[in-house]
């Protein structure tokens, strides 16, 4: 009986301890929750974070204006509420809502714009559009710092206009604007904006200065970090021992991949930058030349944030275009892919302003597009330096499929910037290719490459043995498929195919 | 890489690529006007020999929409919307024909009537003397709000005291501005301007003085003697600037007094019409100040004198009650007079080894202190006093407390 009371009491005690702390757990999480907010930081919003949603390229003119000699300060918040006036004005007329316009327009100019919104509301209009460059000159600056004339020249403006809800119009148009601003509580708006000039913005293409010629090349993954190349496990003596397998293998050219958002979206991560710029200093050691495809894993294209990618782009061409080891930029991985889901119309002219806005930085390297498949390969050709399309579809048709699009493009390069075929044989593909067939698909391949000359680039090192979900879903058996592409396998052991990596 | 869509794409390019032919639309642009005025009635024409309508697209300084048309027979008539045809600035056309599409522009001029000007006049005070100026900028506006043509000539209008200018500048940038700099004299400065025949209201801006010049400064007092009691008054000269101009009132300024002994004492006071007085009780004792103002950074003035009399001479100690009720009096003045309430009398006590062992102040009252001591505070012994008054001390010594 003694042994159960003192059972008895010791459970009594620790019962009551158990209550207690739920109690007390219960209240404190009340009392913390209650006090979310309260913050006094908070509560008066001092701290407020600059969303970067609007970066088109701009230029200011040496300030020679008349009036008050402006202050950098003064001249930077002049900028950002003008660009800022732009942005509210692009997403007010996509939605014909007038959300943000009264930071950033006069009472009298606000009323054009709401003029035009209730007008093209009841018409069932709206535009999508987004301007990608600005010229500014500082005109005049008044004594007491309380009114600004601008002129904005050549304004490049991508225009897509909608009636009932159909593209009726998609325009590019360059435009020069007088603008007067006004400081009102802390904000400059815009107070008369006249449009001087406009035209049809046409893109002149300026062919690069170097050509693209004897590639022979391979689509490079480390093996441990597939689609992953500038993470937390960036090894460069990992990068340095494959560089050495590709040199040493006859080959002299990679193709590498530049993720959109990995990269940090429009604003590019410094240390990110810096692992590429070790890929591409590690390629120039081993004398092996690379094509930069930039934004990998990007599928938005919504026109708003055009100028975000943009910035994007500069950036990465800005820092790289002077590197030796840079043969090619290779604006998109297979675009012709989202034709579908985001419209055909759309990408093109995505596209469009991106290789415009590489070549405005880089006239020398070459640019392309890696087209998914020899049918989309004419696409664009007049804005690109030479042609690029992957071939995963039976070889015996490749012949036919190149000559004919030789005959159509006959003055330019035309590589094949993947190919390949994987020894997928296994449980989920009893009947699938075994390690033999790819070294005879290689074989063949070489041996068409060779004799048309064709300037190619294979898919790809290595088999792996982790694929992100992004790259081909979730299904076990395209992952295998995809697991299977590499010349050496997932135990570092060369493939049969492995012979044919670079002749026949 | 990506191996999901490559079939269904291929397979869709295939279908991009067979162009349709259409035939051919013909539209011909009638309207040759590519000027017009803001607000009136535009209408863009087009003869056809289909009966298709296309939209007309157009583009002005603030926005794009597009427009339907009416049609009769064989002409297209697009009619403009106000929102557009109102405002200034290039208008981009461009007809969505399915085939050629025709595009031109036509340039809206601002009306050439005022309906409204616009004025921003900063800074709005300003100092005397030529350098400093405001700048008035004007936007003079039509009636659809839109900035007047550029070149347009305005009259800016000032007035200062008797004098009345007119100056005419063009509208260069949208706007036209003109400084106006400051007179020599203070006062205010009226403006205002017209634009074809309209009038804008009126705007002033204030002109200060400019900085204070050096000055004189002098005293006034009721007598010469360091009582402790009366007020001596310090003045300033009219303190201008350099044009003559009276500084404004509120000016303030320092006067700093060295005594006898160096130490400074300061007093101030602040301009009225053009004149700061300060005031400062006399010393208790006699003294020699100098005084000079200042007021700061700006200007000073010149160097004064002022000597202080002594008022008493002497005064009697009288003890009572053993020493402990001490009375220190009758304290006299100039005249013989009792010396106004208020001096100050300090008593000190040492005992032999000459140790303070406390001191004591009061002020007179009807001419005499009064000081008591409580003989449980002192161990007996001998004690000697000294009593200060008006800077004179007197000592008693060998006192048994």
């Amino acid at each position: 009986m003694g042994i159960n009371i003192n059972i008895l009491r010791s459970a009594l005690v620790l019962s009551y301890i158990a209550i207690i702390a739920v109690l007390i757990l219960g209240i404190s999480s009340v009392f913390s929750y209650l006090n979310t907010g309260a913050d006094r930081s908070n509560m008066l919003h001092t701290e407020i974070k600059k969303i970067e949603q609007y970066l088109p390229k701009i230029e200011w003119a040496p300030l020679r204006n008349e009036g008050r000699t402006i202050d950098l300060q003064t001249l930077t918040a002049i900028e950002t509420d003008y660009l800022d006036a732009w942005y509210v004005k692009h997403v007010a007329y996509k939605t014909n809502t007038t959300k943000g316009i009264d930071d950033y327009y006069t009472e009298n100019a606000r009323q054009s714009i709401f003029d035009i919104i209730s007008n093209n509301k009841t018409n069932s209009i709206y535009v999508d559009g987004t301007t990608l460059e600005h010229n500014l000159n500082l005109d005049f600056f008044s004594e007491d710092g309380q009114l600004a004339v601008l002129t904005d020249s050549d304004v490049v403006a991508y225009k897509r206009v909608y009636h009932n809800n159909t593209l009726v119009l998609e325009t590019t148009e360059q435009s020069s604007y007088k603008i007067i601003m006004l400081l009102e509580d802390g904000f400059w708006r815009i107070r008369h904006i006249i449009k001087q000039h406009t035209k049809p913005y046409n893109y002149q293409n300026i062919k690069a200065s170097q050509h693209v010629l004897d590639i022979k090349g391979i689509n490079y993954y480390p093996q441990d970090t597939p689609w992953d190349m500038y993470g937390e496990n960036f090894d460069t003596s990992s990068i340095t021992k494959d560089f050495n397998i590709i040199k040493n293998a006859g080959l002299n050219t990679i193709r590498i991949f530049v993720p959109y958002a990995d990269f940090g979206n429009a604003n590019i991560n410094p240390k990110k930058l810096e692992k590429l710029k070790i890929v591409l200093d590690l390629a120039e050691a081993h004398q092996l030349k690379v094509m930069v495809t930039l934004f990998d894993f990007y599928g938005d294209y919504s026109v708003i944030n055009w100028s975000l990618n943009q910035h994007h782009a500069l950036s990465i061409v800005s820092a790289l275009q002077h590197h030796n080891a840079l043969v090619a930029w290779d604006i998109k991985n297979e675009p012709n892919l989202d034709f579908e889901s985001r419209g055909k119309t759309l990408v093109t002219a995505w596209l469009t302003a991106m290789i415009a806005t590489v070549k405005s930085v880089d006239k020398v390297h070459p640019v392309t597009i890696g087209w998914s498949n020899a049918a989309s390969a004419t696409l664009l050709q007049d804005t690109l330096d030479f042609v690029s399309f992957h071939y995963y579809e039976d070889l015996g048709d490749l012949d036919t499929t190149y000559k004919t699009l030789k005959a159509e493009l006959p003055d330019t390069t035309i590589a094949i910037t993947e190919f390949g075929m994987s020894s997928n044989r296994g449980l989920w593909h009893p009947f699938g290719n075994s390690e033999d067939d790819q070294a005879a698909y290689y074989k063949q391949a070489q041996t068409l490459f060779k004799l048309y000359n064709i300037p190619y680039m294979s898919w790809t090192l290595y088999d792996f043995t982790k694929i992100p979900k992004e790259v081909v879903g979730r299904l076990p058996w395209r992952k295998q498929t995809q697991e299977h592409f590499g010349f050496i396998n997932q135990n570092g052991e060369t493939k049969p195919a492995f012979k044919y990596i670079s002749k026949v | 890489m990506n191996l999901l869509n490559i079939h269904i794409i291929s397979f869709i390019v295939m279908l991009h690529t067979i162009a349709p032919s259409l035939p051919a639309d013909n539209f011909t642009l009638i309207t040759t006007t590519t000027q017009y005025v803001a607000g009136s009635t535009i209408i863009i024409e087009f003869t056809t020999t289909t009966n298709k309508a296309p939209l007309l697209y157009v583009s002005n300084s603030f926005g794009s929409t597009v427009v339907t048309p009416t049609k009769t027979k064989t002409v297209l008539r697009y009619t403009i919307p106000k929102i557009i045809a109102d405002k200034s600035g290039v208008v981009h056309w461009r007809l969505l024909a399915t085939s050629k599409q025709l595009q031109g522009e036509f340039n809206i001029m601002p009306q050439q009537k005022v309906s409204s000007i616009q004025s921003y006049l900063g800074p709005p005070s300003i100092v005397a003397g030529g350098k400093d100026f405001s700048m008035l900028v004007t936007i003079p506006t039509d009636a659809y709000d839109n900035p007047l043509a550029e070149n347009t000539k305005l009259a800016i209008k000032h007035q200062f005291l008797n004098k009345q200018q007119v100056d005419t500048v063009t509208i260069k940038n949208s706007i036209s501005y003109k400084n106006i700099f400051s007179p020599k004299k203070t006062g205010r400065i009226a403006l205002s301007t017209s634009c074809l025949g309209f009038n804008s209201k009126e705007f002033s801006i204030d002109v200060m003085p400019s900085t204070p010049t050096n000055f004189t400064i002098n005293y006034k007092q009721y007598h010469k003697y360091a009582d402790g009691n009366q007020i001596t008054t310090f003045e300033t000269s009219v303190i201008t600037d350099e044009f003559q101009n009276i500084v404004s009132d509120g000016t303030y300024v320092a006067f700093f007094i060295t005594t006898a002994n160096t130490s400074i004492l300061k007093t101030s006071g602040t301009t009225l019409n053009g004149v700061a007085t300060a005031r400062i009780i006399h010393p208790d004792h006699a003294d020699s100040w100098s005084v000079q103002a200042f007021i700061e950074g700006m200007a000073s003035s010149n160097n004064i004198a002022i000597d202080y009399s002594a008022v008493i001479s002497d005064f009697d100690i009288v003890f009572a009650n053993k020493y402990s009720d001490i009375t220190v009096g009758p304290l006299k003045s100039f005249m013989q007079q009792m010396i106004p309430d208020g001096l100050q009398v300090t008593l000190e006590i040492y005992n032999n080894t000459t140790k303070i062992r406390e001191i004591l102040q009061k002020t007179s009252a009807e001419g005499y202190v009064h000081f008591t001591l409580k003989p449980n505070q002192f161990p007996k012994g001998n004690y000697t006093i000294t009593v200060t008054a008006a800077g004179i001390s007197k000592s008693v010594k060998n006192i048994t407390l």
